[in-house]
């Protein structure tokens, strides 16, 4: 693995991996400029693949699909991240492709996006589990880009000006900081000369500041949403934790594995699951933005179990404040995440997406190995000092199910 | 070592070809190399739906649960605690035609992770116990209060109602039901709630000692390591002790109606969903199976794809949300479906919008780009699922078990490269046309 810089100051991270098949280039962008409008992003997003000043929709989705060449790109909130996938003779032309919709996108099938967004959204939220996790981030996150979720752009949709697009993607090429990170065999390819020649007309930016607050959560919320013929009631609640680049990341990820990400060993799967049977799905997740992150619980049950449930997961997130974990388990956490993160690193295309990503946050392109060694030195008393901090309210709660099963709290 | 018969296959994009290993008992064995630290083992059993009937229908899935609730070695919950503590990913999975197990892990130093996996997925494999009390008692799914004890059968019945819930999984089984009339994939995989809630520990153990046999099984092992050595292992680990085998019985295989079928249901939701679906080739049906493939990419596979194309880019009118299409082998017949979400006022004209669509692939021309691109993208998909020791072992296990044959893997490639278009057309023609079709929709209640 190496970083090279192109003419333009931009960052070029290289990993080779001899002998696959496909290769992988992803482009990262930060957004420094927060959206006004709840959905002026997604929707930036969506129309760099709707046109070019070269190519129109339909060529530019012909001429991936001929070469079956994966080409899109993805909006996180703190950047967009472009995403290119294809078999390794294709390499030339699918970069020309990527750096096409990168810089010539015209935006011109606004209008059409947004009634495509609008009901791609509108059939998304015909799902429970989608509707509570709308209402969860949305909460999670009032008043923040973080939080304009599907349902907020469903709201702000239609006042959404093309203008107001433009000047976003504009500020992007103009003045947001900007990495590339490649995986693959890079055998009978010049690959610094690719890149040189696809990606020298991109202006790189050193601004890194994001001109959005950070996220606050002042009070305890109940969220109860009611849908009347939900099978499953579906219950997250979450708590604001530090985020990547803060010191107790590691032990957070640990505290992750061991409650209730670990696959069918954590302490949620075995208490709720295995000897409850409360759920199919019960877990934790911990998502990270750059000014924030969000720690949550989650499962889906039968409605009449929504006390029970709660009452698990109370009981569960005491233990780990209030009770002595055995170093064995935290030894087994460790080598778990540590080998969940090499599986979902396997392909180039992931390899490439966390490169970039690392990069992205300041942390540089080889953290992940950096990162395994701090897991290693993570001890019981910082987990469990990390979740006394932390797990406390204010929290978010959001409940959906049928309304006779709602009376909590 | 006992007599084995051994085969060698150029497997596209792997560095060496894959080796398939039949044992005298009929256990096949198969290793693939793929460099790099990680391993995948998994055992393909040739068991689903496919072996049920209304009684014991979901028996398949239940006992693929089961399986991790402890051996006569260990007790319930080591195999999964064990193997994720090496950054493992663990978990199996039931369909139609096959159950499978798989771990996933580092190799680990001198090969220990890989050695101890195999160990502890054969211990599972071959001597699972189910205890009654990490099942739960059987209770009448109407009466839940007599339950004290909530275990595995409650996990299953979430599982269940889980699905219930989603809207894509209702109109699917509703299509899925109404496209047969005798074969048992008409069931839901998962079953129902009241068998899950009531079938007997016994029952369960007579289906696993019936289905799980040698003959039926399939051990495969991706990664990079010495293939004497692990076959070896495998060989030592696997140990039958004589289990008799067991031939799955032949179906009588179900032809269209003949008439478009029409399946209507509601649901608290505010878009439209349907599905039109129809009966395919058996999945061994190499040629076959390839038109249905190439015309899944030319109608309904993505951006380029005719549906997407006509039915939502160049839309004079808002009726579309989302469109496509699918393609599932199985071994008594695939199916392809036409999917669409759509604005529940506009269901009549979508309905016969979709049906354009697939007449215009019938009865209309098919250009040499469309085609180009479909082979393409099957030539690729090979590619892809040669990126991760986990999707080698499943490609592999797929035709295994499926299609009785990993030497198809070389037959699939050498056909699709002397494909015609005449040949498309014909098969489209044999399996597309509306009439063969049934039509799920799920609409919003009133």
């Amino acid at each position: 693995m190496n970083k090279i810089y192109l003419k333009n100051e931009i960052p070029a991270i290289l990993k080779e991996n001899k002998s696959t098949p496909r290769i992988s280039v992803c482009v990262y962008i930060k957004i420094t400029e927060a959206e006004k409008k709840a959905g002026e992003y997604s929707l930036l997003n969506r129309l760099f693949l709707q046109g070019t000043k070269k190519r129109t929709s339909e060529e530019l989705a012909q001429e991936l699909d001929e070469n079956a060449i994966e080409c899109y790109s993805e909006m996180k909130c703190d950047f967009i991240r472009f995403k290119l996938l294809c078999l390794n003779e294709d390499l030339e032309k699918g970069l020309d492709i990527l750096s096409d919709i990168i810089q010539n996108s015209t935006l011109d099938e606004f209008e059409k996006e947004k009634i495509k967004l609008s009901g791609e959204i509108t059939a998304e939220l015909d799902s429970p589990k989608s509707k509570a996790m709308d209402a969860f981030y949305k909460n999670f996150y009032e008043n923040h880009p973080y939080g304009n979720t599907y349902t907020r752009v469903l709201e702000e949709l239609d006042n959404i000006d093309k203008d107001e697009i433009k000047t976003l993607y504009t500020n992007l090429l103009e003045n947001s900081p900007k990495i590339i990170s490649v995986a693959g065999d890079f055998e009978g390819i010049n690959i610094e000369e690719l890149l040189e020649k696809y990606f020298s007309s991109l202006k790189n930016s050193t601004n890194t500041n994001q001109n959005m607050p950070v996220p606050e959560l002042k009070e305890k919320k109940v969220i109860k949403i009611e849908k009347e013929d939900a099978s499953q009631a579906q219950i997250i609640q979450g708590w604001m934790f530090p985020t990547i680049n803060s010191e107790e990341y590691p032990a957070i990820l640990l505290l992750n594995t061991i409650l209730g990400a670990s696959g069918l060993s954590s302490r949620l799967f075995v208490e709720l699951r295995d000897k409850k049977g409360l759920a199919y799905v019960v877990r934790s997740m911990y998502e990270t933005f750059n000014k924030s992150a969000c720690f949550s619980v989650y499962i889906a049950t039968e409605p009449k179990n929504i006390k029970t449930s709660l009452q698990g997961f109370k009981i569960e997130l005491d233990k780990i404040k209030n009770e002595i974990m055995q170093e064995e388990e935290l030894e087994n956490a460790k080598n778990n995440l540590i080998g969940k993160r090499e599986f979902f690193t396997e392909t180039n295309l992931q390899q490439a997406s966390l490169m970039g990503y690392h990069e992205d946050k300041g942390l540089g392109y080889n953290f992940e190995k950096e990162l395994i060694e701090r897991i290693k030195k993570v001890t019981v008393k910082e987990i469990q000092e990390i979740a006394d901090k932390y797990i406390k309210e204010p929290s978010v709660l959001t409940v959906l199910a049928p309304k006779k099963y709602l009376e909590i709290e | 070592m006992q007599n084995i018969i051994k085969k060698e296959i150029k497997y596209p994009y792997l560095t060496k070809p894959v080796v398939v290993y039949e044992r005298e008992c009929g256990h096949k064995i198969v290793l693939a190399h793929k460099e790099g630290e990680l391993v995948n083992v998994s055992t393909w059993v040739k068991t689903g739906s496919i072996n049920e009937t209304d009684a014991n229908n979901g028996i398949s899935h239940f006992l693929e649960h089961l399986m991790f609730k402890g051996t006569s070695k260990y007790p319930a919950g080591y195999f999964d605690r064990t193997l994720e503590a090496k950054g493992a990913i663990v978990n199996a999975a039931t369909w139609k035609d096959y159950t499978y197990y798989y771990v996933t892990l580092p190799k680990g130093e001198n090969y220990k992770n890989l050695n101890l996996a195999i160990e502890l997925h054969a211990d599972m494999m071959l001597d699972p116990i189910l205890p009654e009390n990490e099942l739960g008692h059987p209770f009448d799914i109407s009466k839940p209060e007599e339950v004290s004890e909530k275990r595995e059968r409650h996990v299953v019945i979430e599982e269940i109602r889980m699905r219930e819930d989603q809207p894509w999984t209702k109109v699917y089984n509703a299509v899925n039901n109404a496209m047969y009339q005798k074969h048992p994939y008409k069931r839901d995989v998962i079953g129902f709630a009241s068998t899950i809630a009531s079938i007997p520990r016994d029952t369960i153990m007579d289906y696993y000692k019936t289905h799980y046999t040698p003959n039926n099984m399939t051990t495969i092992i991706t990664g990079e390591f010495d293939n004497d050595t692990i076959l070896k292992k495998v060989i030592a680990e696997f140990d039958f002790k004589g289990r008799e085998n067991y031939q799955n019985p032949a179906f009588e295989i179900d032809s269209p109606k003949g008439e478009t079928g029409y399946i209507q249901n509601t649901a608290k939701i505010n878009t439209g969903f349907a599905i039109i679906g129809y009966l395919g080739p058996l999945a061994c049906n190499v040629k076959e199976n390839i038109a249905l493939e190439m015309a899944n990419i030319i109608l309904g596979d993505g951006q380029s794809s005719r549906l997407y194309q006509n039915l939502i880019e160049k839309a004079t009118e808002n009726i579309f949300n989302i469109v496509g299409s699918d393609y599932y082998s199985f071994r008594d017949g695939s199916n392809f479906f036409v999917q669409a979400n759509f604005n529940p006022d506009k269901k009549e004209q979508a309905i016969e919008l979709l049906k354009e669509e697939i007449e215009k692939l019938i009865n209309g021309n098919i250009s040499e780009q469309e085609f180009n691109k479909a082979k393409k993208k099957l030539k690729a998909d090979f590619a892809e699922s040669a990126e991760t020791v986990s999707d080698i072992s499943e490609t592999i296990g797929y035709y295994m078990t499926v299609c009785n044959s990993l030497e198809l893997v070389e037959e699939y490639l050498e056909v699709l490269e002397n494909y015609t278009i005449e040949e498309l057309k014909e098969y489209i023609k044999k399996y597309l046309p509306v009439k063969y079709a049934v039509i799920s929709v799920l609409m919003p209640e009133e």
